[in-house]
């Protein structure tokens, strides 16, 4: 295996990977043989990431902290091309879905992630889910820590944990390394922010009952400092109580998130730091040597020195418009000069957000190796990242992008849509997202006008579990049924950028599918008429309020 | 309902409801549902012979931590018996937790139990059966990669 | 929309165990990946009858259920929601092909 950046698998972690398909495939084998009802083996094959959607079964396959070797990603597009129709979905939560998976394949299809160290453990299911990290980890220049070294260490803990296999529902799990956090923190069942006391040391800030859904809540904080050894004992703490008193009557109230709403934080505080203080000093407490020996794995590559003006960059930038507007959106700023984070955007104008063929996956992995370290990041945006780029290289790598159509310069942007798979896949939804997705990107595709608007997130849901993150969208749209007509509601201001969490409020009455477009164009002029210089759009909307948007969509679309 | 045990003996001790029991709290045997407070055993676990935890549904993980808790902060060292709706696939979670007995009307449950604590030989995390975690072994064997 | 299938037509559907494939119980018994070849319920009472055969058929495949169709005057079918039309039909939009280096 060849030397990665980030945790490199040993023989335990080989050995329980196979193991784990070996059981999975002997359940398969008692499932299609009738030995199992599917009421039994819905939980088993949901916690090796299968779903069964509306045409077919869909394989989650877990990406662990959004990061990838040029090797696995190869072998994704490998699975695609013989086990699924050659091509996949990038999710919101740093994963990988292929729709078209048969069951009696998966076994096979498991069996050979597990090859390059890859599995689809407990990305379903009422377990504790892919824990995700930012995807700048390791290169941006605001980190105080790594957090990927903490999902790791979490990503071990949790699986197969005995005591939390059966949950009174999904837990997911985020950390963030940095001030600025990049992985939505505050909207998860667990959010994890490392940062430094007045004392210098490291720990972190521990957040619980965030999530969107159907009951969107912002997370409290329940501990504002932890010392970085305690972190398992704690969390351990905060699932047992989650596991005895969480809801369990009722499906849409069964998230800790209800459990922290309904005792409030103090009580909740209360049964947690009980259940730590009764099982500190036990035999999770984690020694520094293991913490190291998993940190240095995470060491960032050996970066060649590199110069950070480069004339040919600079050149190309005054000649290339194009150029000059990738730099400016999907080009970020790396700790190591001479060196930058590039964004693949897999955002293409009028392409279903977030998917890549298995020739643009390989593409992708070829780039990584030629210029970026052999590394690639999946971030909670649907897109694809290119954690370590010479400056130098950037014409390249944009070159070499664009070949694969991933150097729309429209990353942060209007077309940066995020959208979940929606009513053409999913079993849950009550619209469609992807279509509507569609034409707002081709709508806006025009470049120059994209950067004029600037930031602008969208975020569509085909249903209120909302894994298209719609509540905290600048503009969120939620897909609805209304006596069987695909309805959108539209709401406006949530945020999780630069530290803020923010939920959206809705505008006004749903619209139909076709005036979609046509509302997105009016709350862009409102914005445009009444922003104050370097005012984003989601700026503009806390300074004036709903009401002027309010009145520019409902009387243009009604 | 067949009972199932790796020892091939078990209690036949009538396990008493727990509010019935906490009447008779010198009766060795207990039964508990999902929602009782295993906590209030502590003063009587040196005593106790058998404890019955019981799952509605096999999805209901409640009895998971009862047992842990009983095991490992009670310090129960008498049969711990899950009831109700118990499956083989959950086997290996529930010997990890510290349950040594199981009722069980599923066909193949004998089979499923004998090879039960083979299906992993890692562990990432420690639980009531003490088997050492990857991690300790990894200090003990030093065997990071540098 | 139609919960309620009084005097309406019906179909059975499922997805099959093995590969997930959207399958319709046919006049034999049998499951058929065919829309066209599904059989027909009139009525609720049919529809009963129908879920009920198709719930005794249901080894190799998951949860079967009635959906809600209706026939054009050439008795072609259509069902009724959106969800069953894009289950029966597949997705409303071009998927990217496996080599293909651009969405078209």
């Amino acid at each position: 295996m060849p030397d990665t950046h980030f945790y490199r698998y040993d023989s335990y972690d080989r050995t329980l990977v196979a193991e784990r398909v070996e059981q999975f495939r002997d359940q398969v084998r008692r499932r299609l043989a009738g030995e199992l009802t599917e009421e039994q083996f819905k939980p088993l094959r949901l916690t090796n990431g299968l779903y069964l959607q509306l045409h077919a079964y869909m394989l989650r396959i877990a990406i662990p902290y959004g990061t990838l070797s040029s090797r696995q990603l190869r072998k994704l597009a490998s699975i695609a091309r013989k086990y699924d129709r050659g091509y996949g979905h990038f999710t919101t939560r740093q994963n990988l879905q292929l729709n078209w998976i048969k069951l009696e394949d998966a076994p096979d299809a498991l069996a050979e992630l597990a090859e390059v160290d890859m599995h689809a453990m407990q990305t379903s299911g009422n377990v504790i889910r892919n824990v995700t990290a930012d995807h700048f980890a390791g290169a941006a220049i605001d980190e105080i820590e790594d957090p990927r070294i903490w999902c790791e260490i979490v990503r071990q803990w949790s699986t197969l944990h005995p005591e939390f296999s059966f949950l009174p529902r999904k837990f997911k799990i985020a950390v963030t390394g940095s001030p600025n956090d990049r992985a939505a923190v505050r909207v998860h069942d667990i959010g994890l922010r490392l940062w430094r006391n007045p004392a210098g040391e490291v720990g972190f800030e521990v957040i619980v009952g965030g999530g969107l859904g159907r009951t969107p809540m912002i997370g409290k904080t329940v501990r504002e400092f932890l010392p970085r050894n305690e972190l398992l004992a704690y969390l351990e703490a905060v699932l047992r109580v989650y596991n005895r008193y969480g809801r369990r009557d009722n499906l849409y109230k069964a998230r800790i998130k209800i459990l922290v709403h309904e005792l409030g934080v103090e009580k909740m505080r209360e049964e947690v730091e009980a259940e730590y203080a009764a099982a500190r000093g036990g035999p999770l407490g984690l020694p520094d040597e293991t913490i190291e020996a998993i940190a240095r794995q995470f060491a960032p590559p050996a970066l060649a020195e590199r110069p950070a003006i480069v004339p040919e960059v600079e050149a190309l930038k005054l000649e290339d418009r194009d150029f000059a507007l990738w730099l400016k959106a999907n080009v970020s700023p790396h700790r190591t000069p001479g060196y930058a984070i590039v964004t693949a955007s897999l955002k293409p104008a009028g392409a279903p957000p977030g998917d890549a063929s298995a020739a643009q996956m390989e593409g992708v992995a070829d780039i990584a190796d030629a210029y970026a370290q052999g590394e690639i990041r999946v971030s909670h945006e649907q897109n694809l990242v290119l954690p370590h780029v010479a400056v130098a290289d950037l014409p390249a790598v944009w070159r070499a992008l664009g070949t694969l159509g991933f150097a729309e310069a429209n990353v942060g942007k209007i077309t940066d849509i995020i959208a979940c798979p929606g009513l053409d896949y999913c079993a849950l939804a009550n619209a469609r997202s992807i279509p509507v997705a569609q034409r707002i990107s081709n709508h806006f595709a025009e470049l120059a006008r994209q950067h004029d608007i600037g930031d602008l997130k969208i975020k569509i849901s085909g249903c209120i579990n909302a894994c298209g993150h719609h509540h905290v969208g600048h503009i969120g749209i939620l897909g609805v049924d209304k006596n069987g007509v695909e309805l959108y509601q539209i709401s406006l201001g949530g945020d999780v950028d630069f530290g803020n969490t923010a939920l959206g409020a809705i505008l006004g009455p749903a619209v139909t599918a076709d005036k979609v477009v046509e509302a997105v164009d009016a709350l862009v002029a409102t914005y445009l008429e009444s922003r104050t210089d370097g005012e984003r759009f989601v700026e503009t909307y806390r300074r004036i309020g709903a009401q002027p948007f309010k009145d520019r969509v409902y009387g243009t679309v009604h | 309902m067949a009972l199932f045990t790796e020892a091939g003996t078990s209690s036949i001790l009538i396990a008493l409801p727990y509010a019935d029991w906490r009447q008779r709290p010198q009766w060795p045997a207990v039964a508990l549902v999902n929602t009782d407070p295993v906590e209030e055993l502590a003063p009587h676990v040196g005593e106790l012979r058998l404890i019955t935890l019981h799952f509605p549904k096999f999805s209901d993980g409640r009895a998971y931590s009862q047992a842990r808790l009983l095991r490992g902060r009670l310090g129960y060292e008498g049969e711990l018996r899950a009831t109700g709706n118990v499956l083989q696939d959950q086997l290996p979670f529930m010997l990890r937790c510290g349950f040594d007995s199981f009722e069980s009307e599923q066909k193949g449950f004998a089979e499923a139990l004998a090879k039960a604590r083979t299906l992993f030989s890692v562990v990432y995390q420690p639980a009531e059966d003490h088997r050492a975690t990857a991690a300790r072994l990894r200090l003990e064997a030093n065997h990071f990669f540098p | 929309m139609a919960k309620n299938l009084n005097g309406e037509l019906s179909i059975a559907s499922a997805n099959r165990l093995v590969d997930g494939v959207v399958v319709f119980l046919d006049d034999a018994g049998q499951w058929t990946h065919r829309f066209d070849r599904a059989a027909v319920a009139r009525g609720e009472r049919q529809g009963e009858i129908l879920l009920e055969r198709a719930r005794a058929e249901a080894f190799g495949v998951v949860d079967p259920y009635l959906v809600a169709v209706a026939e054009d005057d050439n008795g072609a079918l259509e069902p009724l929601s959106l969800r069953e039309r894009i289950r029966a039909s597949g997705l409303t939009f071009d998927a990217i092909a496996a080599d293909a280096v651009r969405y078209a």
